[in-house]
């Protein structure tokens, strides 16, 4: 069937990239509309999760034994926590994007990848402002003298990380947001899931290495290799390890095609399942 | 079917499931247990289905105006939402040539929280248009909406008639090359829809396509050439929109004959004295009719039964079209007939000589009330339907008697022609002496 093919599908979103444009607007348009911080959110939400974290894990509880991040905790609970945020807040949205727009998927017609892509674009503006806050992170423990920062060339590698990640999110995003419209326990078991998953991924926990099962289990996660290789380009100065990345590669691969081909065959009964 | 067509409908089916369409954790669990065990058993479904579209085809050559009508529930929205490719049809081929607008809901995809520009812009994008075609357009949107001075203000706190005029001035700044219309112009004062009606007949001399379903038959008929009529899923009538029309009225009737005086219809009172066993409209021969002609009379029959004896019973009969504002009302009190009401059955009839409307179906109900105490004995909704044929002899409100004269110049033959002109010539002259 030609209208399963990706090729068109790729030509229809192409059309209709206005209004993929439009819809990212929209919804970081009404994000912060009536709010008296606005943007500020987008800085002040992995900051607080930052000071949160930082708290427990240095003041609460002294965790550095058993934590050895090789660098100040803040700074490394902020570099996880700002692509985390990304993947979480944009993937939250997601899973509802197609249910919250019933309106539009009933009465009008246009690629429905559009809902879920608007999702993860609006939340990757609010990623792009987490990440100034970095910038004067960096810059504050290096003029502080407690972390002395040497700018690498391995940033220039920063963008192909963040395609993998987005690439991976597209696929998550399809799949979720396609389930949802036909079972809302869906979203019920995302909140839960993305929760326990915060914990596996190496966001503010750094994962067992000790080659247990658990470490085994916990290591078949794709996102640990993504979160790790924005430390390793920002701060260590060196290309992620290559098994790892080439593993989120060919998962983030994976399941952008799996989770369009599905999306696309069932795009058409979304209007009369929804 | 003709290749030139720019939207073509070829032999459509469309199925729909009746009731949930997921199952829950439960049903699903048993009817996998049950394949399990039973592999060849092809699990009964308890899903009921129906056929919202059955075999219905049609086509529409460049730059025409199609009207779909037919009753409630009969498949016209759905054939919308199959061409717009919303929904995908079981069976069949759709093929809409060229770029697509659907206007099947009314700003549809407003944001609240944006303002009125904002959501134009959005809009825009959702119907298909370019960042730059919008802001060219701004100005034009606009003014055709009429809402200058709201323009900034968020959506949320719109009127629900600026909202609509909004919506529809968008949709048709769209310049698409076929324009799906569904049953939208219900919306905004009779200004505006006058305009929306003149600007998609400007539309149509700019070549669009356009498919227009709607229950507005004088709307249909004063944009569209060609009609067909839906009934059932199923086209059984395309041809001119006026033929169209007559079938459409015809169908409806058939529809309503068997409902037409159910009894429990009616909106009962408490312990009401009287009750209305059934309302029927009769020819002059006493036959029952679910449709009749505007030139002919009709007499509506009532069959009453009351509990107590009502010496000076008033009974009112009232007309509704569309189940908007009375028409008219006719009441025995108005006319000075005492009706005496027995106890037992009893009937009462009206006798109309015509009843001058423009086609369509019309509301009836009925009143008693008692004329010493003022109570109210009987009082029915608006369920007893008459289908009124005008034979599209006009269209609005009223079908007044009318006759065309056409007076050639220095023509004197015409009798009742040299009447209107003296006439004329008479108001003219009294004005003259007005003036002076």
């Amino acid at each position: 069937m030609s209208e399963l093919s990706l090729t068109t599908a790729s030509g229809d979103l192409l059309r209709y990239r206005q209004l993929l444009l439009s819809l990212t607007w929209r919804d970081i348009r009404i994000r912060y509309k009536q709010s008296a911080l606005g943007i500020g959110w987008a800085i002040l939400l992995p900051l607080s999760m930052m000071l949160i974290f930082t708290f427990v894990f240095t003041r609460a509880i002294d965790a550095s034994k058993v934590m050895d991040v090789a660098m100040p905790y803040a700074l490394y609970a902020y570099l996880g926590l700002v692509p985390w945020t990304f993947f979480s807040q944009a993937l939250g949205s997601a899973v509802n994007s197609l249910v919250a727009n019933r309106n539009l998927v009933t009465k009008v017609y246009f690629p429905r990848e559009v809902f879920p892509l608007a999702c993860i674009g609006s939340s990757f503006v609010d990623f792009c402002v987490a990440t100034s806050v970095l910038v004067v992170l960096i810059g504050y423990y290096h003029v502080r003298g407690i972390y002395a920062f040497t700018p690498h060339a391995t940033l220039l590698f920063l963008p192909i990380v963040m395609l993998v990640q987005v690439t991976m999110m597209i696929g998550i995003g399809l799949i979720l947001s396609m389930a949802n419209l036909f079972y809302r326990d869906v979203r019920q078991l995302f909140t839960v899931t993305i929760q326990l998953l915060m914990f596996v991924s190496g966001v503010v926990v750094p994962l067992p290495q000790d080659g247990s099962l658990l470490a085994r289990v916990v290591g078949l996660n794709p996102i640990v290799p993504v979160i790790g290789a924005y430390r390793d380009c920002v701060i260590h100065g060196r290309l992620p390890e290559v098994g790892g990345f080439v593993y989120a590669c060919v998962f983030a691969a994976f399941v952008l095609l799996f989770g369009w081909i599905c999306f696309r065959k069932a795009a058409y009964r979304f209007a009369e399942c929804i | 079917m003709n290749s030139d067509s720019v939207v073509q409908f070829d032999r459509v089916w469309k199925q729909f499931t009746i009731g949930e369409t997921h199952d829950s954790i439960a049903s699903l669990l048993a009817s996998s247990v049950a394949r399990i065990f039973h592999p060849n058993k092809k699990v009964q479904s308890k899903r009921k289905t129906f056929w919202a579209l059955q075999d219905a085809s049609f086509a529409i050559p460049r730059g025409e105006a199609l009207g779909i009508i037919g009753p409630n529930g009969s498949g016209k929205s759905t054939a919308l939402k199959i061409l717009a490719g919303i929904l995908r049809p079981n069976r069949g081929h759709v093929r809409v040539v060229g770029r697509l607008a659907a206007l099947i809901e009314v700003g549809a995809g407003f944001h609240g929280d944006l303002t009125g520009k904002e959501n134009i812009f959005l809009n825009g994008a959702i119907l298909g248009m370019s960042r730059a075609e919008i802001r060219k357009k701004l100005d034009e949107i606009i003014a055709f909406a009429g809402i200058e001075r709201f323009i900034d203000m968020p959506v949320k706190r719109y009127s629900s008639g600026m909202y609509a005029r909004l919506g529809f001035s968008i949709a048709a700044h769209v310049d698409p090359d076929v324009l799906l219309v569904d049953e939208v112009l219900s919306v905004g004062d009779a200004v505006f829809r006058l305009r929306c009606i003149e600007r998609m007949k400007e539309l149509i001399e700019q070549g669009v396509t356009l498919v227009f379903v709607t229950h507005n038959l004088d709307q249909m008929q004063s944009i569209c050439k060609n009609a067909i009529v839906l009934d059932g899923g199923q086209a059984v009538f395309s041809g001119s929109a006026r033929d169209a029309v007559g079938e459409y009225l015809q169908a409806m009737s058939r529809s309503y004959t068997n409902h037409t005086t159910d009894v429990s219809q009616q909106k009962t009172l408490e312990n009401a004295p009287v009750k209305l066993l059934g309302l029927h409209f009769l020819n002059e021969r006493g036959e029952k009719l679910v449709w009749c002609r505007a030139d002919q009379p009709v007499r509506v029959r009532l069959r009453l039964e009351c509990s107590a004896r009502i010496d000076q019973a008033v009974v009112e009969l009232n007309m509704r079209a569309n189940l908007s504002n009375n028409l008219v009302s006719i009441n025995s009190g108005r006319s000075c007939i005492p009706i005496q009401l027995e106890r037992g059955t009893q009937t009462v009839i009206l006798h109309i000589a015509s009843l001058p409307v423009c086609g369509g179906q019309y509301f009836w109900n009925a009143r008693v009330w008692n004329q010493n105490t003022g109570a109210t004995e009987l009082d029915t909704s608006f369920r007893y339907p008459l289908v009124i044929d005008d034979a599209g002899q006009a269209t609005g409100l009223l079908c007044i008697d009318h006759r065309w004269l056409n007076q050639k110049p220095n023509d004197s033959q015409t009798v009742e022609g040299l009447e209107v002109r003296h006439l004329v010539d008479d108001l003219e002259h009294r004005e003259e002496v007005h003036a002076s």
